[in-house]
């Protein structure tokens, strides 16, 4: 993959797939996002990430964020998301689509991360 | 002081002796006249939590709030002296609504229909023609609300000489509270929900671990053990209206799973970095906030009444420090949305509560020993409706 090509920082090229879809600005597009996804999708994203989550916070945590260029912030996106998505994974596992109905009537009205 | 010590914490049979047993009547968790007594004996006397001051940074800032069970739009606002003040949101002119805004910064309010201008002290400073008023500008300032601030909580009092402070309100609680996060707290994580539910039938639903095991079977889990089966808190405490709980602490919970303890340990990093310690504490207070402490994290849970039957949740996850890695902004994101997983799945039972309980065929609750809270929340109600009653009557049936 060229540079020019390239979402994310380098090392990350196995979640370049996941960036047009999980890349989410804000944390009730992130939570709608969840909502909306299937289980292959969030299953996809889990197991592409688990294991380069630890890595990707610690590179990002070396910068403060208004210093993150787009790939990074990009990644940082992503990680926030994948929050999301591991608590469907890890949490609800089959209840997840039963559950997001639930999840719907509380709305995220202010975050850190917005 | 340690958030539980304030309250006189009691094992379940003593609690239960000292509060008695029995059931109770239905009626004021459904019935319109009745709410409309506790509207007047309680939500228009009480001191309630209406925001934080970490929304009104600065001189000049400012948030609306509406108070729909007082027909009331609220100005809040932080004076040039760094005091905050509620205003009702509302020109002194002939009444005309000064700000659309959900928040914002200004310098002064301008009334849109004839440029009447409040300073950020509500006092008015012009108005144009005054002179054809025939009127005193010191009488005509924006009509206050009783407002103080608590650990950094926004509390406001409809009553326009409350009988106590907040701080005396809250007795011992308040240097509690003062220690946990929300005291110095620099931005939260919020999400609301309205419920077709009673103000207490909402609350109750926090104020018992009976329905853990059932309703959450799954995310509840950590909290039940083979020893503990319900999940049942090991003592309850009471303080005048207030209360709390110690939950159990299981001796083998089951493993967190990895991303999720992942974000846990660098939450809890984060937290000890930034010199946030409190101990785990619980404060369910009168008449309808409830502060979870569970460190490093904390939230508050406000169930502000709509009508007899429908009440507004407020969920608050305060923070001590910005967001200002990617590693806090996700440890974050998790807790909060850990918390929301969790409470999002009480809604159902909660609102099929309230509509068995409606029609009044259900006369009567029967409340069991792990149930004492909703007893005492019961019985402080009940207490306050009285005493507004015989007010009343004392004063000859006027309200």
């Amino acid at each position: 993959m060229s540079l020019t090509e390239r979402q994310l920082p380098a090392g990350f090229d196995a979640l370049e797939p996941f960036v047009e879809t999980w890349a989410i600005s804000g944390t009730a597009a992130r939570a709608q996002r969840r909502n909306e996804s299937s289980p292959e999708e969030r299953i996809a994203f889990y197991e592409a990430f688990k294991d380069l989550a630890e890595r990707a916070l610690t590179q990002l945590d070396e910068k403060p964020l208004e210093r993150l260029d787009d790939q990074e912030r990009r990644l940082r996106d992503l990680l926030l998301s994948f929050a999301h998505v591991a608590l469907a994974v890890e949490l609800q596992g089959d209840a997840e689509p039963e559950h997001a109905k639930l999840r719907q009537e509380l709305r995220i009205t202010h975050a850190p991360a917005d | 002081m340690d958030g539980q010590q304030v309250f006189k914490m009691l094992p379940v049979e003593e609690a239960a002796e000292l509060l008695g047993r029995g059931p109770v009547s239905s009626l004021p968790y459904y019935d319109p006249d009745r709410w409309e007594l506790e509207r007047r004996a309680i939500f228009m006397r009480s001191w309630l939590h209406v925001g934080h001051i970490c929304e009104i940074p600065e001189p000049g800032s400012f948030i609306r709030r509406e108070i729909e069970f007082a027909r009331a739009s609220l100005l809040i606002v932080r004076g040039k002296h760094g005091d905050v003040q509620a205003f009702h949101n509302a020109c002194t002119h002939r009444g005309t609504q000064l700000v659309d805004e959900a928040s914002g910064k200004r310098s002064r309010f301008s009334c849109r229909y004839h440029m009447w201008t409040f300073g950020l002290d509500g006092a008015l400073v012009s108005a144009p023609d005054f002179e054809r008023f025939h009127a005193a500008k010191e009488d005509c300032s924006l009509k206050q609300v009783q407002t103080q601030v608590l650990a950094g909580m926004i509390f406001i009092n409809f009553d326009p000489a409350p009988k106590q402070s907040v701080r005396e309100f809250f007795g011992p609680i308040a240097d509690a509270l003062e220690q946990t996060p929300v005291a110095r707290a620099v931005d939260f994580t919020e999400w609301t929900y309205e419920i077709e539910a009673n103000w207490k039938t909402s609350f109750d639903n926090y104020q018992e671990n009976y329905h853990l095991r059932v309703i959450h079977a799954r995310t509840g889990r950590p909290a039940m053990g083979p020893e503990n089966p319900f999940g049942y808190p090991t003592s309850y405490g009471f303080c005048g209206p207030h209360r709390s709980q110690t939950l159990w602490k299981n001796p083998s919970p089951p493993p967190i799973p990895p991303i999720q303890l992942m974000s846990v340990r660098r939450g809890a990093a984060l937290a000890e970095k930034d010199g946030v310690s409190f101990p785990k504490s619980d404060f369910k207070l009168f008449p309808c906030l409830h502060i979870v402490a569970l460190p490093p994290n904390q939230f508050s849970h406000t169930h502000m009444p709509l009508g007899p039957t429908r009440t507004r949740g407020q969920i608050r996850m305060y923070w001590t420090s910005k967001a200002d890695s990617a590693s806090r902004q996700f440890a974050r994101e998790m807790a909060a949305m850990s918390v929301r997983d969790v409470l999002a799945e009480d809604r159902p039972a909660i609102e099929a509560c309230q509509r068995g309980v409606s029609n009044g065929a259900i006369d009567k609750f029967y409340f069991q020993d792990h149930e004492i809270l909703l007893r005492h929340l019961y019985e402080q109600v009940e207490s306050r409706v009285e005493a507004y009653l015989a007010e009343r009557a004392a004063a000859g049936g006027a309200q």
